[in-house]
């Protein structure tokens, strides 16, 4: 009777120790997403974007003027003769990436090119390319079991990122379904994911 | 078939020159859309010397409601039956269905379509739906930007909806043409840019076309004009069309001048 007791107090201990220290591992990691989130508020300090399908100053004012409407676009420089957007953005809010794509297509052209500067703190990236930053989920296409620090200049291959004929190319030979959808299963949930070359 | 091969020879020539451009046309419309939540004002005034001096305003509004859709809103206003009145309204759609860019390039293809009604009494079997009729067209465009030259093909089916009081007694009563246009831009100056405050000076060449399709009877037009693109954005432009063959009796729109000026108002819609 007493040895049966003594064993039940020994498990029940074992238990409270095995909730204590799991809950200890959920805070931190608690922690960290919100600590991740709030660096992704000025993750991508700025970017470089080639517009397609235009020659004409009126059409890259018109370029602009919609990227301009965007609240976390700090300045945009042209070069008119190379149809190029140097953008930085502000400090203080998120950038997202496919509201550039969006207000470029408005105007009525594309994307040929974005290439932006990621400032990465200690972000892992896994066996598979994957990595999470805050409420941005990448998928390295030249990157994978490493860890990422400092400023990284990093191309969007998505698709309506570059030419068509160049995302078909990327497809077939990528062979990936999160690459074709841009989007795929993180933990469980179908999230937006950026495809990026480093 | 005469006459597409006219059409079709220049395209040949343009595409076979590896070229450069602009396709902001005097007198067709590019298969590309204005900017989205954009609007466009523009005046246009047009006229003619013969049978006598008669010319034609139109106010119209230009709404760019998405990247694809867009819109144009006409009100015509002549003096081509005795004093200066109001004539008609015209209200025209266009929708971008096919869109390839590249680097300074594109392919656009559009749709359009309008409707259209006019005072005016009838008098040629001539359908002109920007002020002399009441009725419907719909028509395809297709627009290749490269660099600084721009072409582009429209293709058009028009009907008239007329009533027999305005038929003018023993004139023919307009039913049905087709239209077809090859027009061709190109970027002047800048030869290089600084800032959006230079301007632009393209020229333009269009050839315009118009077949009734139950007599054969048609008409050819070419069409040269001049544009100046000012702070990226306000755009004036002076044109002339002149019939180079054509046996369309008392035709619309014969040795017409035009004069254009356009202001352009990004993003002003939510």
């Amino acid at each position: 009777m007493a040895l049966t007791y003594a064993l039940l107090r020994q498990m029940s201990n074992k238990n409270i120790n095995y909730i204590f220290m799991n809950t200890i591992k959920n805070l931190i990691i608690l922690s960290i997403v919100l600590f991740a989130g709030k660096v992704s508020a000025q993750q991508i300090s700025s970017a470089e974007l080639q517009v397609t399908g235009l020659t004409c100053s009126m059409c890259s004012q018109a370029t602009e003027k919609s990227l301009k409407t965007l609240d976390f676009i700090g300045a945009i420089t042209p070069d008119l003769n190379k149809n190029l957007f140097a953008i930085t953005f502000k400090k203080d809010k998120a950038v997202n990436i496919d509201q550039i794509r969006k207000k470029v297509e408005d105007a009525g052209f594309s994307i040929g090119n974005l290439t932006a500067v990621f400032n990465f703190n200690n972000t892992k990236v896994d066996d598979q390319g994957l990595a999470v930053v805050g409420t941005n989920v990448y998928q390295f296409l030249n990157a994978k079991s490493q860890t990422l620090n400092g400023a990284v200049k990093a191309s969007v291959v998505d698709k309506n990122f570059i030419s068509g004929s160049s995302f078909k190319k990327k497809a077939a030979q990528l062979k990936s379904t999160s690459y074709t959808e841009g989007s795929g299963l993180v933990n469980g949930k179908k999230t937006r994911i950026y495809h990026l070359s480093i | 078939m005469r006459l597409l091969k006219l059409l079709l020879i220049p395209i040949a020539m343009a595409v076979g020159t590896t070229a450069q451009s602009q396709e902001l046309y005097v007198f067709s419309e590019p298969a590309s859309n204005m900017p989205a939540k954009s609007i466009g004002i523009r005046l246009t005034n047009e006229g003619v010397f013969n049978p006598k001096f008669a010319t034609r305003t139109i106010p119209e509004m230009m709404i760019g409601f998405n990247k694809n859709l867009m819109v144009h809103v006409q009100g015509f206003f002549s003096d081509m039956d005795g004093g200066y009145k109001a004539e008609g309204a015209s209200l025209y759609g266009k929708y971008r269905f096919l869109s390839v860019d590249d680097v300074k390039s594109h392919f656009r293809a559009a749709a359009f379509a309008r409707i259209s009604t006019s005072s005016r009494p009838t008098y040629t079997e001539d359908i002109n739906l920007e002020g002399d009729n009441s009725g419907l067209q719909g028509g395809l465009i297709f627009t290749q930007l490269l660099h600084k030259l721009a072409l582009s093909a429209t293709l058009s089916y028009s009907k008239a909806f007329e009533q027999d009081r305005k038929q003018q007694t023993g004139m023919p009563q307009p039913d049905q043409m087709l239209g077809y246009s090859l027009s061709s831009g190109y970027l002047m100056l800048p030869f290089v840019y600084k800032n959006y405050n230079q301007p632009n000076l393209n020229l333009y060449f269009e050839v315009l076309g118009k077949t009734n399709p139950e007599n054969g009877r048609s008409y050819l037009d070419l069409a040269p004009a001049v544009q100046v693109v000012l702070n990226s954005r306000t755009r004036i432009d002076l044109g002339y069309r002149f019939e180079v063959a054509g046996n369309v009796a008392d035709r619309y729109t014969k040795n017409m001048y035009l004069a254009r000026v356009e202001f352009n108002f990004f993003n002003v819609l939510k």
